[in-house]
């Protein structure tokens, strides 16, 4: 099951921190969604430098969803 | 639905020292706006003098420019997506000739020094033409579709108006350059508020506001239509006041003021709605910041019916000092510890909550001062008391010198984080 983190309506970095614990606990290969109020780009340098895959997309309803797949 | 690969450039995000320096050096012009007003406090009894020229310059320039040039390198990275290449050598240039370009304008309008003037123009000129060209080159690579990336190209562009306008005055003050002074002077204030720092407030606050303040978003017709409304307004306002057609010059002058209140009165709505039980500092700076901008455009339109030399300089000091300083202070004690913050986690390192990299305690008090600073000098501009100007001098210099010293414990906290 691909775990999500709803970071919708909290303070930053409080979003940040979650998908920092969550990445830690994700084991290679398996996938994590993300629902944003908009686009995370530090976040994607961290992702990009620590080899993660990622994908992101703009809903109709503005939610930013972006999937992150572990190495 | 829309979904977009990672195109941009987001990895060459600036290192913590690109904005800082502007961010440490800046609130030194406050502290010095302070003490020029200690020791000159009759300085508040006219807005034409040297000395008030310079008072209004340390804050306008030295204060709320550095810090937006400061922000800039960093906010089009976090929330545009776009870097600057070698924005590190490129910001230390820029703040150098900014922080030298200021300390001789002031010297230069205060005490009447020519030389001064020229040797402003000069580095102010040429630093703002590199960071025009740094903030053209990250602007130009942000996704167009976002208001903010768009709207902070119309504030770049604004500003570099409004940058034109005071160089041109600055050459007719030294060199008595040929051009009328009151249009021109007319014109780079309007530029100055409006098209620059107005509307880079504007830009910022589309995303600063909802995202901090835990706030709805703005209307949608709002932030899609206000930054262009006002850059339209502004040029047509400024073709009627050069050719001089007052009632044109008027009707655009009152579709700007309403503008401005439109903006401030749509942030002050939406912090009604903050999911935040307890405001906490920013929120309150914001609204400080908000109130007094409205103040202060109903002191402009008073100006514009009345003689009475207190109108015009109550509203500066309540846009400039009760508007602009207080949404700058407000926004730095969210920017700065968040950063440090970032900082630490892209370096690996487990970083301390944001609270614990600066409590809101402390950020509060300073507020207070600020808030006390700002009533001392409106009761110092509405009275002419030269004690009430003393006072406020005091107060001015103690509020930058508290924001500086808040701005460094968050810089201990993230060098005591670091591993040694």
């Amino acid at each position: 099951m691909t775990k999500t983190i709803d970071g919708r309506g909290l303070e930053p970095p409080k979003p940040f921190e979650l998908t920092m614990e969550a990445l830690a606990d994700l084991k290679p290969g398996e996938q994590m969604t993300l629902l944003l109020d908009r686009m995370p780009w530090p976040l994607f340098r961290i992702l990009d430098r620590d080899g993660y895959r990622h994908s992101n997309q703009v809903r109709d309803d503005g939610v930013v969803e972006i999937r992150i797949l572990a190495p | 639905m829309s979904a977009h690969a990672n195109a941009l450039s987001y990895d060459a995000a600036p290192a913590f020292s690109t904005p800082l320096r502007f961010f440490l050096t800046a609130p030194l012009f406050g502290v010095a706006a302070g003490l020029l007003l200690l020791i000159a406090p009759e300085l508040l009894a006219s807005r034409w003098t040297p000395g008030a020229l310079a008072l209004t310059h340390l804050i306008a320039v030295g204060f709320v420019l550095s810090i937006m040039v400061g922000a800039l390198f960093q906010i089009m990275p976090v929330v545009a997506g776009a870097a600057v290449p070698r924005s590190g050598p490129l910001a230390a240039l820029i703040h150098a000739g900014l922080t030298a370009g200021v300390a001789s304008l002031c010297i230069g309008l205060g005490v009447g020094a020519p030389d001064f003037l020229v040797a402003a123009a000069a580095l102010l000129g040429i630093s703002f033409a590199l960071f025009l060209c740094a903030a053209a080159w990250g602007l130009w690579r942000a996704p167009i579709a976002q208001a903010t990336p768009r709207d902070l190209r119309l504030a770049v562009a604004g500003l570099g108006v409004a940058l034109m306008l005071g160089l041109t005055l600055a050459m007719v003050l030294a060199r008595g350059l040929p051009v009328p002074l009151v249009t021109v002077l007319k014109l780079h204030i309007g530029w100055a508020w409006l098209g620059g720092v107005g509307m880079m407030l504007a830009a910022t606050s589309w995303v600063v506001v909802p995202m901090f303040q835990i706030t709805p978003n703005y209307p949608a017709r709002l932030t899609r239509s206000w930054a262009l409304a006002t850059f339209a307004m502004l040029a047509l306002w400024s073709g009627a006041v050069a050719a001089e057609w007052s009632g044109a010059a008027l009707l655009f002058g009152a579709l700007l003021v309403a503008l401005a209140v439109v903006f401030a009165a749509a942030t002050l709505r939406l912090q009604q709605h903050s999911r935040r039980s307890n405001p906490d500092s920013t929120t309150r700076a914001f609204q400080l910041g908000m109130t007094s901008l409205l103040a202060g455009v109903a002191c402009t339109v008073a100006a514009h019916y009345s003689e009475h030399e207190a109108w015009p300089i109550l509203a500066g000091i309540l846009v400039l000092h009760g508007g602009f300083v207080s949404v700058i202070q407000g926004m730095l004690y969210k920017i700065v510890p968040f950063l440090a913050w970032l900082h630490l986690t892209q370096e690996g390192i487990r970083a301390p909550n944001v609270k614990k990299l600066l409590p809101d305690t402390p950020a509060r008090r300073q507020l207070l001062v600020h808030a006390a600073a700002l009533a001392a000098l409106v009761a110092a501009a509405a009275s002419g008391s030269a004690d009430l100007g003393r006072l406020a001098g005091v107060l001015v210099g103690l509020e930058f010198g508290w924001l500086l010293a808040n701005l460094v414990r968050v810089v201990r906290a993230y060098r005591g984080a670091l591993p040694a």
